[in-house]
């Protein structure tokens, strides 16, 4: 494997959507646009043809029944040529960063020279879902050609069988473990003794740094804004998530979800369930040099690692190492980190392992990375302000992150973030500004 | 049958097949006189053959078109109304044959059928047609103020009921096969490579019976009584929507109610006398008139370019206000997902509201669906900056009305866009001349001034000036032809043709009113004319501001015969700015709608003085027919007909009346001429100075249409 010499893969620009929690702002924007018009943001900031698009990757994660390959609906919709490959990728919250690694690949190996990748997610129309019953009752009701049969068929209903299903609620489960996210969450709070004001004080920092952001005017770097409304002639320009009002007082009042009398992790030091979509143009050297582009940023390497699902929060610190690894670089290279806030207690974790060694050790690895700095890890807030949208987390911490590094005229920056099932997954870029 | 060029006929294993548009290399198909006389011979032919045949296939071996109705040309042939009437005796004589054949029937549909064509395979025993986009049904004649003299107006009623005949020959509509196949008018709709297989079996086929539900359908119109109540309220409708002008409607609800009681030759005999009657109508030869002048503007005949047109794809809006956002709407619309830059989100958001509203009424009306409407709304892409200016064909301005600010963004924008890409403007006081001379590539760049609202007002000006490019112009008039407008070409000049026309339409108005004329009687005068509104209602509507700016701009530029009164500097003094500040000459409801009129401007006024309606009418007009004149001899425009087209689509000038020009031919130019001359001894030397140019006309006795 080593003998193939890969080619640089540039990220020519990233932008994203304005995050919203699911249910407001964005909750009827059909789910393809919520990232087309990024798409076609993205060709219409440079002089490309719209054909010469090798593929489209877009992670997704809630998969909506009407749009079984959505990425190819965000390529039609953008305005890409019908010609343009494009598909979907899963990997759960890692989702938008599959999909960057995949293009990152294709790109290295020279299988392809221009590519889309990002992710979408809304939250707002994850569907409510028949039950095994009800759906059994269909499918014999279909089958029953006779009137008597058909009320046969009906005659076994009873009515439990309507309560149905919440995907969301199954999705944030996890199936081999049996666990609930925010459960995983309260295993790290206990096993490494991470306290309720440790969790509120690193949630309320979120909000204040992402209210900063904002009115400093930061974020309008990386966001387009989007047509919002029921006659779709508003424009929403900024994430609604981040309250400044936000106090660690007021954080402490709030009762714990997922352990009722004992546990530490809140609605308020978690992450919000989102609606929002990001995206990045990607291009080989040889793109970069036909079309003319200046590229933000150069992606070094990623990195994918698995460890048990119950303790999936601590996945960051495994994809840390192994991306460190690749990269051949150290923690401290790195001018600014991005981990995505699921949880408090789970990014509180990650910091945990990577400057206790016997944390580490734990986690398998056989060094403590060191510490991150506070003012270069997630300077301007992160998910539990500014929200989750699983399918587009991956590539979204990604943006900001390329545009921090932008801003600070520094080099090196690291995202990652946990996947639910148990992984965790990282990125490095290079700012070449 | 030897020697036919226009039906291919042709029988196999015993079924005869009729096929139109045989050799026929235009677009469409027409029943013209030579298809007629061999569509006589064929029908003789298939009556003569008897029980060999076992059916008849009526299609079109030209795919797409099936039969796009009568050649209006024979219509114009047709001088007397006897001569009219005898000629849709024999149309339907030539279908009552088609129907009276013993064997099965068949009408293959693929493409238009419409008018005479619809009467035909109104005449066979089953209808069945493709689902292609291209294929629509209807009996349009009511809108070249004829009738379907055909059988038309007998058969359709007997087919699909009288109140969807009577909905579908009144309004003239056309019908799309899924709603073909609801109305019953056809039988079956496939894909149309499929048709001609499933016409056999549609041969084979007995017709199918009535249902209960058509049954009771029919039970409920088919007597007397409710016939006669369906028959008043067709009327009552139908003059509330012609005023009365249109004559058409009314003979065609004379002649359906009137032969509902008799056999067929009883009903044929009305319907084409009716036709006869029609045909020879001044209204009719109008409408026909404006058919051709619509016709002719399908093609460009503006200047040739030696090279070659672009093809404008991708659209930009500058500036998003209630223009922009229209200018933006009709780009989404037609595909071209357009950029729309304005400053900031509010400006933004105006013209996201404005396109919204016109796709939310498309919505509404089920003309799209909820994911078009998403679609179509989104392909929208607001912008602050000039991001994706690089891709995009046309660009077309519709800021401030201000030259400084305009050349300013003109230069700007050159920075950002392709050599080829096209600039228009969407001035409507400015000279594009002027701004021309802000561009470094002053080619690209004409006026393309459209009327508010973009989705309702049809004409587009198109303004040239000496350094445009033929190429900008001629790509501008496809561009506009294809988003379904009306293009008319204008040289530069002060009010471009419309309001430069309009100018004295609004100014005289204003003396009129100074004179004592209620704002009553002056607006019905122009009511009584055929104009969609009166003057005083059209300023509230322009605002009365605006008005009062174009008009100064006009005086200055054209001298004393365009000079204004001061009563609508008045209003303005009082903040009556017309509709958008609910108060002008008129008073508005919260929606915009008006309530009647506003006192303080009637008490404002001098006491009434009574003039004879007819009198205000040629106040009005006349300097209008002077002013066309003027650009004329000016040479703004290429030929009157394009006056007509423009006041048209433009103003909604009566299209019974052909257009501007085309009444002033009728009434006779010397008469004309010398009506004018008599007001300028009587009311205004300035404003009345008769045109040299209609003075040459008089002299040379020659018309605006012999130029």
């Amino acid at each position: 494997m080593s003998a193939m010499k890969l080619r640089d893969v540039y990220l020519v620009m990233g932008k994203r959507s304005p995050q919203a929690k699911a249910g407001t702002d964005l909750k009827n924007v059909g789910v393809p646009y919520l990232a087309s018009y990024l798409v076609r943001h993205l060709m219409d900031s440079f002089n490309i043809p719209s054909d010469v698009i090798d593929e489209v990757v877009m992670g997704n994660v809630g998969a909506p029944a009407k749009y079984p390959n959505i990425g190819r609906v965000v390529a039609l919709e953008a305005g890409l040529d019908k010609k343009t490959s494009a598909y979907t990728v899963h990997r759960n919250c890692a989702s938008g960063m599959e999909a960057m690694s995949q293009a990152f690949v294709k790109i290295a190996c020279g299988r392809a020279d221009l590519m889309i990748a990002g992710g979408l997610e809304s939250m707002s129309q994850m569907p409510l879902i028949y039950n095994k019953e009800m759906t059994d009752l269909f499918i014999h009701l279909m089958k029953a050609k006779s009137l008597p049969e058909k009320l046969k068929a009906l005659s076994v209903f009873r009515p439990p069988f309507l309560s149905p299903i919440v995907a969301i609620e199954q999705g944030l489960t996890d199936p081999f473990c049996n666990l609930n996210m925010g459960q995983t969450a309260e295993i790290l709070a206990r096993e490494m003794n991470i306290t309720r004001e440790e969790q509120d004080n690193f949630a309320n920092q979120s909000h204040l740094k992402a209210i900063r952001a904002q009115s400093e005017g930061k974020m309008k770097e990386e966001i387009v804004p989007i047509a919002v409304g029921s006659k779709l002639d508003k424009l929403l320009e900024i994430d609604t998530g981040p309250r400044a009002n936000s106090t660690v007082e007021g954080l402490g009042k709030m009762k714990p979800y997922f352990e009722r009398v004992t546990g530490t992790v809140t609605v308020g030091n978690s992450c919000p369930i989102t609606d929002g979509a990001s995206a990045f143009l990607m291009a080989s050297e040889d793109a970069v040099k036909k079309y003319n582009l200046k590229p933000m940023a150069k992606m070094t390497d990623f990195h994918f690692a698995g460890l048990e699902p119950e303790r999936m929060g601590m996945g960051p610190l495994l994809a840390i190492d192994g991306v460190l690894r690749r990269a051949g670089k150290e923690l401290r290279d790195m001018d600014v980190v991005e981990i995505n806030e699921a949880f408090a207690a789970q990014v509180l974790g990650v910091l945990r392992g990577l400057k206790d060694k016997e944390v580490a050790k734990r986690f398998g690895l056989d060094k403590a990375w060191g510490e991150i700095p506070e003012g270069n890890l997630n300077p301007n807030g992160g998910g539990i302000a500014l929200g989750h949208p699983v399918g587009s987390s991956g590539s979204r911490i990604v943006v900001t992150l390329a545009h921090e590094l932008k801003r600070r005229k520094a080099r090196f920056g690291l995202a990652t973030l946990c996947i639910g099932g148990g992984q965790g997954g990282a990125v490095v870029i290079e700012n070449i500004q | 049958m030897v020697g036919n060029t226009r039906i291919k006929y042709e029988t196999k294993e015993q079924i005869a097949y009729i096929g139109f548009g045989y050799n026929n290399d235009k677009a469409q198909t027409v029943l013209d006189q030579e298809t007629l006389l061999e569509l006589a011979d064929i029908v003789k032919d298939v009556h003569a053959k008897g029980r060999e045949l076992k059916g008849l296939i009526l299609h079109s071996v030209k795919p797409g078109c099936f039969l796009a109705g009568a050649d209006i040309k024979l219509i114009e042939t047709m001088q007397t109304e006897s001569e009219a009437a005898s000629g849709a005796e024999k149309g339907q004589l030539l279908y009552n044959g088609i129907e009276d054949l013993a064997i099965p029937t068949v009408a293959v549909v693929d493409g238009p059928c419409l008018g005479g064509g619809l009467e035909m395979v109104l005449a066979c025993k089953a209808i069945i047609c493709s689902d292609s986009s291209k294929t629509l049904l209807g009996l349009p004649e009511v809108k070249l103020g004829i009738l379907p003299g055909f059988g038309g107006t007998y058969r359709l009623p007997r087919r699909i009921g009288l109140p969807k005949a009577l909905d579908a020959i009144l309004t003239g509509k056309m019908i799309k096969p899924k709603s073909a196949y609801k109305l019953h008018l056809v039988d079956a709709v496939y894909p149309k490579e499929r048709l001609m297989a499933q016409a056999l079996n549609h041969l084979k086929k007995s017709p199918k019976g009535k249902s209960l539900k058509e049954t009771l359908e029919s039970f409920a119109t088919e007597n007397f009584v409710t016939r006669k109540i369906i028959f008043q309220k067709a009327r009552e409708s139908v003059l509330k929507k012609t005023k009365g002008f249109y004559a058409s409607p009314l003979k065609i609800l004379d002649v359906m109610e009137a032969g509902m009681g008799k056999g067929r030759s009883g009903y044929l005999a009305l319907e084409a006398q009716a036709f006869g009657e029609l045909c020879v109508s001044d209204t009719s030869r109008n409408l026909r008139h404006l058919f051709f002048l619509m016709e002719g503007a399908k093609k460009y005949n503006g200047p040739k370019s030696t090279h070659p047109v672009p093809d404008l794809k991708r659209g930009a809006a500058l500036g998003a206000g209630t223009m922009g956002g229209g200018i933006a709407w009709l780009m989404a619309d037609n595909g071209m997902a357009p950029l729309m830059k304005d400053l900031n989100k509010d400006a933004l958001e105006l013209g996201m509201k404005q396109s919204a509203r016109n796709f939310y009424g498309a919505l509404k009306r089920r003309k799209i669906t909820q994911d078009e409407f998403e679609r179509k709304q989104r392909s929208i892409v607001p912008v602050t900056d000039f991001t994706g200016f690089q891709n995009v064909d046309l660009i077309i301005e519709a800021i401030v009305e201000n030259l400084e600010i305009k050349q300013k963004v003109y230069r700007e924008l050159e920075k950002y866009i392709r050599p080829d890409c096209i600039v228009a403007s969407n001035t409507s006081s400015l000279r594009v001349t002027q701004m021309a001379e802000a561009f470094e590539h002053p080619e690209r760049f004409a006026g393309l001034h459209f009327f508010n609202p973009v989705h309702m007002m049809p004409l587009v000006e198109i303004v040239t000036h000496p350094k445009a490019d033929p190429a900008t112009i001629e790509a501008l008039y496809n561009w506009v032809i294809k988003v379904k407008k009306t293009p008319v070409i204008v040289k530069d000049g002060p009010g471009f043709l419309v309001n430069r026309i309009l100018m004295p339409y609004l100014n005289e108005a204003g003396f009129l009113l100074e004179e004592g004329v209620s704002i009553k009687d002056l607006d019905n005068a122009c009511l009584n004319f055929g104009m969609p509104m009166g003057p005083c209602r059209l300023l509230d509507e322009i605002g009365i501001d605006v008005a009062v700016k174009v008009a100064k701009i006009m005086h200055d530029a054209l001298g004393e015969r365009a000079k204004s009164n001061t009563s609508s500097k008045k209003l303005i003094e009082n903040q009556f700015f017309g509709k958008k500040s609910k108060k002008g000459f008129y008073l508005y409801d919260e929606n915009e709608k008006e309530i009647g009129l506003n006192e303080a401007v009637v008490s404002a006024l001098p006491k009434s003085k009574k003039m004879d309606e007819i009198d205000i009418q040629m106040r009005v007009f006349l300097p209008m027919i002077n002013e066309a004149a003027y650009i004329l001899s000016d040479g703004l425009v290429l030929r009157p007909s394009d006056v007509d087209l423009a006041l048209i689509f433009g103003i909604g000038f009566p299209p019974f009346r052909g257009g501007l020009l085309r009444y002033a031919d009728s009434e006779g130019i010397d008469r004309i001429y010398r009506a004018i001359e008599s007001f300028s001894k009587s009311v205004d030397a300035d404003r009345y100075a008769p045109s040299p140019f209609l003075k040459k006309m008089v002299d040379e006795k020659k018309k605006f249409y012999d130029l």
